[in-house]
């Protein structure tokens, strides 16, 4: 325990709980959780153009007010002496959308969506967030999850649940691939040469017509112990989308990632990576294997986003080379920067966001690239740690 | 005279295209002593270190340790066999954790195994604990305020805590050899005295210690090295107890020029 080192009598006081607080009630963090769900679902149900409009600025609004008179401070000091509590009403949150959607196809295709990016970018997270390697080709990774769905899907008798996992187990070995100039190269090199895989990977699906060429292939949907996640969901005369499973499904998904990187963060895994990212040389002089840690992490985010883009391309029903470009890979890298690098949490939030305003707000549909490369040029120059900064590391949960 | 020699380095060159950072460098250390390695900027002193804790490997020459010979191995096998390094310019990670520094220190006692840290969470915490005790007791030898700011940045203390931050980090590997490359940079006078007593005090942590000093305070030298190595050119230019070298003529020429003979 922390505080057994009291014992040496040169040390005043205890050591403190990293991040402890004054312990706070878990109400203000159930308000925030049970608002920001009511948020969601309006913004969801809405059609006009012009309500939309109306929430997103009422959104911004009411957050820049919680933040001016230091509700976000409330909320965090409750989710933080209350462990499990934020992780529970995150899990609660996408319960309460699906009963509040259930026949809505449209609504929990988003938020399926959203829960698959965000295990494709909590992947992407261990690789730049963590050791600091930058992929400008995790779409293309998404995508061989996609292919091997579609491929295992449609010639062969695996199980669809293993098929997720081959969707993870072939990202990361196509990722292999890239190791040698990965490891060999650094900095801006390393973005190049992942960024040449990209371009290289919609070409090349492109051209193979045994992976159905530009027009695409058919995937079969997931099923799941004899039951076919394509039809409606009838339980006695309750009838819901064929979605709800996919998003149940994506849920356990992300749970499990979010758990998985959290996990690595607050280890001595993550501390090695970290120090990779920080600083290769003074790593290597305390014996910290560089090589070892790059590989793990480069593995690890591929096979995270394998595993989501397969789940996703059964959802689809229908993949193409062109819902896998490079265009893509940059969609996920500014979820990170949005988010906050290196921030699980943050990831969350920007994934929400990404996905789900330019679906809404058609108006801007056109002009998502501009509107997002210009919010990252923002967020860069005025928020650089992004919406919700990563925190430093704590490796014990607080009570 | 039946002192044991720790490190024994022989013809040690160190060649970048055609500058000779090193050549033919003859060095010991022996067990236990703090050896003082100085010498005008450019001379070789860094690049001493940086020979022997791996980071490059030498053109030519022998780097033995603990009987061992150590030639060329790779930084981290180097550190495993336990020799240590501060660099010049701090190379703390900023960001991280006071904790997570020094952590990064006790990389060799750390397990790394994927089922262990992120599967068997009780396993890993009580290491965690152990790593906790570890650091404060180390934190607290040498500034015991610094324990309570265990889990703050780095980048939130000031220089003098960095250095000291940077000294746990060296020794909670328990290592047998310590290199500190001017751990006064940056630093007020009593700041350096005191930073020094504290380096010398922490010597018992770490049993047998030997350290090599890279230093510019001669005051520093004078007060606390057993035995000095004065460097030129990446040359040995003189051998001896810091009041042998401060009073040879050659040394003086090094540092402060040869005096002008002829004068118009």
């Amino acid at each position: 325990m922390p505080g057994s080192i009291q014992h040496n009598a040169s040390v005043p006081g205890a050591v403190p709980n990293p991040g402890s607080a004054a312990k706070a009630g878990p109400l203000a963090g159930i308000v925030a959780a049970v608002a920001v769900t009511a948020y969601a679902a309006a913004f969801l149900l809405s059609e006009s153009q012009g309500l939309i409009l109306a929430l997103l600025v009422g959104g911004a609004v009411a957050a820049g007010l919680a933040v001016r008179v230091g509700a976000h401070r409330a909320v965090a000091r409750s989710l933080a002496a209350h462990g499990r509590l934020g992780d529970g009403l995150a899990v609660g949150m996408v319960l309460a959308l699906m009963v509040i959607f259930h026949d809505d196809h449209y609504a929990l295709f988003l938020v399926a969506t959203i829960l698959l990016y965000v295990v494709a970018v909590l992947g992407l997270n261990v690789q730049l967030g963590f050791t600091g390697l930058i992929n400008f080709s995790c779409a293309s990774f998404f995508g061989i999850g996609g292919y091997t769905a579609a491929m295992l899907g449609g010639h062969t008798g695996v199980p669809p649940l293993v098929i997720l996992a081959c969707g993870g187990v072939t990202a990361a070995v196509v990722g292999s691939i890239l190791l040698l100039p990965v490891l060999r190269t650094s900095g801006h090199y390393s973005a190049l040469v992942t960024m040449a895989f990209a371009l290289l990977f919609k070409v090349f699906m492109e051209v193979n017509d045994a992976f159905g060429g530009p027009q695409g292939v058919d995937v079969a949907p997931m099923r799941l112990f004899g039951w076919d996640f394509s039809s409606d969901v009838e339980i006695g005369s309750y009838t819901g989308s064929f979605y709800l499973p996919y998003v149940l499904l994506a849920l356990a998904l992300a749970v499990g990632a979010f758990v998985l990187v959290r996990r690595i963060e607050r280890s001595w895994i993550g501390l090695s990576l970290d120090a990779v990212r920080v600083d290769e040389v003074a790593g290597a002089c305390f014996g910290i294997d560089i090589r070892r840690w790059k590989i793990t992490a480069f593995t690890a985010g591929n096979f995270l986003a394998g595993v989501s883009g397969a789940l996703y391309a059964m959802m689809l029903a229908y993949i193409s080379p062109a819902n896998f470009t490079f265009a893509d890979s940059l969609i996920f890298l500014s979820i990170l920067l949005l988010g906050g690098i290196g921030s699980s949490w943050g990831v969350v939030l920007a994934t929400a966001v990404v996905v789900v305003v330019p679906e809404k707000f058609q108006v801007i549909q056109e002009y998502r690239f501009i509107i997002y490369s210009s919010l990252v040029l923002l967020m860069i120059l005025f928020r650089p740690m992004g919406l919700l900064p990563r925190k430093v590391r704590a490796y014990r949960r607080q009570a | 005279m039946n002192q044991e020699r720790i490190l024994d380095c022989t013809g040690l060159s160190m060649h970048f295209g055609g500058l000779a950072a090193l050549s033919d460098l003859d060095l010991f250390v022996n067990r236990g002593e703090v050896l003082g390695l100085v010498g005008p900027n450019g001379s070789g002193k860094t690049t001493f270190f940086n020979v022997v804790s791996g980071i490059y490997r030498p053109t030519t020459g022998r780097v033995v340790f603990q009987g061992e010979d150590i030639t060329g191995l790779s930084p981290q096998r180097i550190y495993h066999s336990g020799i240590v390094r501060t660099f010049q310019r701090s190379r703390l990670c900023l960001e991280l954790t006071v904790f997570d520094n020094v952590m990064i220190g006790n990389h060799k006692r750390l397990d790394l195994g994927f089922w262990n840290n992120l599967v068997r969470r009780g396993r890993f915490l009580a290491q965690y604990e152990e790593g906790v005790e570890r650091a404060g007791k180390l934190l607290a030898a040498l500034n015991p305020a610094l324990v309570a700011r265990m889990f703050d940045p780095v980048g939130d203390l000031p220089m003098i805590d960095r250095r000291r931050i940077e000294i746990c980090r060296a020794l909670v590997g328990r290592p047998s050899l310590l290199f500190l490359d001017e751990p006064s940079a940056g630093m007020t006078h009593d700041e350096t005295r005191q930073l020094m007593d504290e380096i010398l005090n922490m010597g018992s942590y770490s049993e047998g210690l030997s350290i090599v000093l890279i230093e510019h305070e001669m005051n520093v030298i004078r007060r606390v090295t057993d035995r000095c190595v004065v460097l030129n050119f990446g040359r040995k230019l003189f051998e001896g107890s810091y009041d042998e070298v401060a009073a040879d003529p050659v040394v003086q020429e090094a540092y402060l020029g040869k005096e002008v003979e002829e004068v118009e």
